[in-house]
């Protein structure tokens, strides 16, 4: 996949605004496979809808979202499945981890599903992220921010072309977000795959070719 | 999978599948139950095994005065309407006599001989349940498969054979043996070698098999023979119907009360046994009702982990695997403990059969271990389509 177009999308709870001012909504947008792009909202702009609405989750707006050149709204079940395993990454805002689970196993049942990462490239983030320790440990039990990198981790357990961020540095410190920033950036490179992030504010530093207002 | 299974038993409820387990089981040893019995008490009555217990022989009554009055005993084409059109009738078919001389020659081993005059009667091939490469003819084949009544060997070993001190004679030994039977009429006469079938209680003549009797009328009857029947026989829907009865009163027509009697019990027998069915059926449905209850209460529990999984690029069918491999091995297993206890239970009443009558040869297995395999796929079938529906369901976002 090498180009996410969005066509007139606008999420259908805006439909009766006329008040809409982005650079996404109701615009015509396009990603490019490679490069990397931020998307900056305030709360309640619809951010996490356009994250549902590219990965197929919700398909509440009106518009288009083309994945090259191809309606997403007519893709099968099998399609997406597809699309989820080996060309779209995502990390969610609210992580969707598994809290009874350790926060290994929880990267390793994505990992097992695509096979792509070897077991020594994961603990070496997990180390890298300074959360070695916590390998064995349930997530259930981690903060927050420890659990915001073992997502990160899972994120990148897959083939991808587009690397989707949701706000992925909100409880992390300066540091961390730098770190995690590398991480992304050097997988991304490594595939040739492109990046969007999201934040309300905080945003990790990273040369992005376009920056979008939703 | 290990650790999606890890994730996917959470919540899952031991008392509810332990519940379910039982109460499958239950309807299953029932219906596993009710179909090998009524195979195993059908084969009680396997001496009559040629001849079905629906059947009813139906002749008109001679009194002393049908011979003055000059009424005959034969049922004429409207007698045979009549009572066709009557409800309790699924089939009618006619005795055809032989109107030409038999003559049948008996020797066992050289020390016993017979020879009598004797006759033949035949019914349509389909009331005679009999495998058909053994109840047939061809014309030019010099061998005749017959039915006797079990009476004449009765007549014999506790008659003939015991004022004589001759060697009595089982079924066996007479299945083996051939009979002289020489026929002549209308100028012909000719030799023929009868094989017996087997002996039948229920039925009170000499049975060929149809295709041989119209060729031997046609071939030695004079042409002044009698052509309509004698007799009847009849399958019913309801031995116990009373109309039947009534009907058979009011036409001064008759038929074996005992034969009748048997018929009702076996029909009695069979009723009861679809009643006991229907309810291990009714048990079934309702624990199954109850399997899919608890796993879709499970789904209801683990929608989030299920939906996660779908959102980290999980297929459906490798999400709704877990769940539907439990239902199945939960089946699986109730189906093999199910033909345990039927197995351990049926050896009991074997026993008790067996000593009543000595004779007795358990039927297979196999029909009740069909209905148990069958009921299996069917149920699992059920479960492997409702779980995957379930799972699509939170695809979909409607849960």
């Amino acid at each position: 996949m090498d180009k996410i177009q969005l066509i007139d999308t606008l999420p259908d709870v805006f439909v009766n605004r006329d008040d809409i001012v982005s650079d996404i909504w109701k615009q015509k947008v396009e990603l490019e496979r490679g490069k990397l792009y931020l998307v900056e909202a305030n709360s309640g702009t619809g951010k996490s809808s356009l994250c549902s609405y590219i990965y197929g989750y919700r398909h509440d707006y009106q518009g288009q979202i083309l994945f090259d050149g191809e309606d997403i709204s007519r893709y099968t079940v099998k399609q997406w499945t597809d699309i989820r395993k080996k060309h779209f990454a995502l990390l969610w805002q609210e992580l969707r981890m598994f809290p009874e689970l350790t926060a290994l196993e929880n990267v390793q049942i994505k990992n097992k599903l695509t096979g792509f990462q070897k077991k020594k490239q994961i603990l070496e983030w997990f180390d890298m992220l300074g959360i070695t320790d916590k390998l064995d440990a349930k997530l259930g039990r981690m903060s927050f921010g420890q659990q915001q990198r073992v997502a990160l981790i899972r994120a990148l357990c897959q083939p991808f072309d587009f690397l989707l961020v949701d706000e992925p540095i909100s409880h992390l410190d300066d540091a961390n977000a730098e770190i995690m920033g590398r991480i992304m950036t050097e997988e991304a490179k490594k595939q040739g795959a492109g990046i969007i992030a999201t934040s309300i504010g905080k945003h990790i530093d990273l040369k992005y070719e376009r920056v979008f207002n939703l | 999978m290990k650790l999606v299974w890890k994730l996917l038993r959470q919540h899952i409820s031991i008392p509810q599948f332990v519940g379910f387990f039982f109460a499958n089981l239950v309807g299953v040893v029932i219906i596993l139950l009710g179909v090998q019995f009524y195979n195993d008490y059908q084969a009680l009555d396997k001496e009559d095994s040629f001849m079905k217990a629906d059947y009813l022989i139906v002749n008109k009554k001679i009194s002393a005065l049908s011979g003055l009055t000059g009424k005959t005993n034969v049922f004429t084409k409207g007698d045979v309407e009549e009572l066709g059109e009557e409800d309790f009738v699924e089939r009618i078919g006619a005795f055809t006599p032989s109107s030409f001389n038999v003559r049948a020659r008996f020797d066992v081993q050289g020390f016993v001989k017979f020879s009598t005059e004797m006759f033949f009667e035949s019914v349509p091939d389909a009331f005679v349940d009999v495998q058909s490469d053994a109840w047939n003819y061809q014309e030019g084949n010099d061998e005749i498969p017959i039915i006797l009544p079990k009476n004449y060997l009765d007549l014999y070993n506790f008659g003939y054979a015991q004022g004589k001190g001759l060697p009595k004679l089982s079924e066996g030994i007479l299945g083996a043996m051939k009979l002289g039977i020489e026929i002549a009429g209308n100028g012909h006469s000719d030799s023929y070698t009868g094989r017996i079938v087997g002996f039948s209680s229920r039925l009170n003549t000499i049975l060929v098999p149809e295709a041989f009797m119209q060729w031997a009328n046609r071939q030695y009857a004079s042409t002044d023979a009698v052509k309509e029947p004698t007799r009847l026989i009849l399958e019913v829907n309801n031995p116990t119907d009373e109309h039947i009865t009534t009907y058979l009163q009011d036409h001064d027509y008759e038929t074996d009360e005992d034969k009748l009697d048997a018929s009702k019990t076996t029909y009695v027998l069979r009723i009861i046994v679809s009643i006991v069915m229907v309810i291990g059926l009714v048990i079934s449905a309702l624990s199954f009702y109850i399997l899919m209850l608890s796993v879709f209460l499970l789904v209801q529990k683990n929608s989030t982990k299920l939906e996660n999984l779908l959102l980290i690029g999980y297929s459906p069918a490798k999400v709704s695997f877990p769940y539907q491999a439990l239902t199945i091995g939960l089946n699986v297993l109730v189906l093999i403990l199910a033909v345990v206890i039927l197995l351990i239970v049926r050896n009991v009443y074997l026993g008790l059969f067996e000593s009543f009558f000595p004779d007795y040869e358990a039927p297979s297995v196999i029909p009740a271990l069909l209905v148990g395999l069958v009921l299996l796929v069917v149920v699992s079938a059920f479960n492997v389509v409702a779980v995957k529906n379930k799972v699509m369901s939170i695809w979909k976002r409607k849960e």
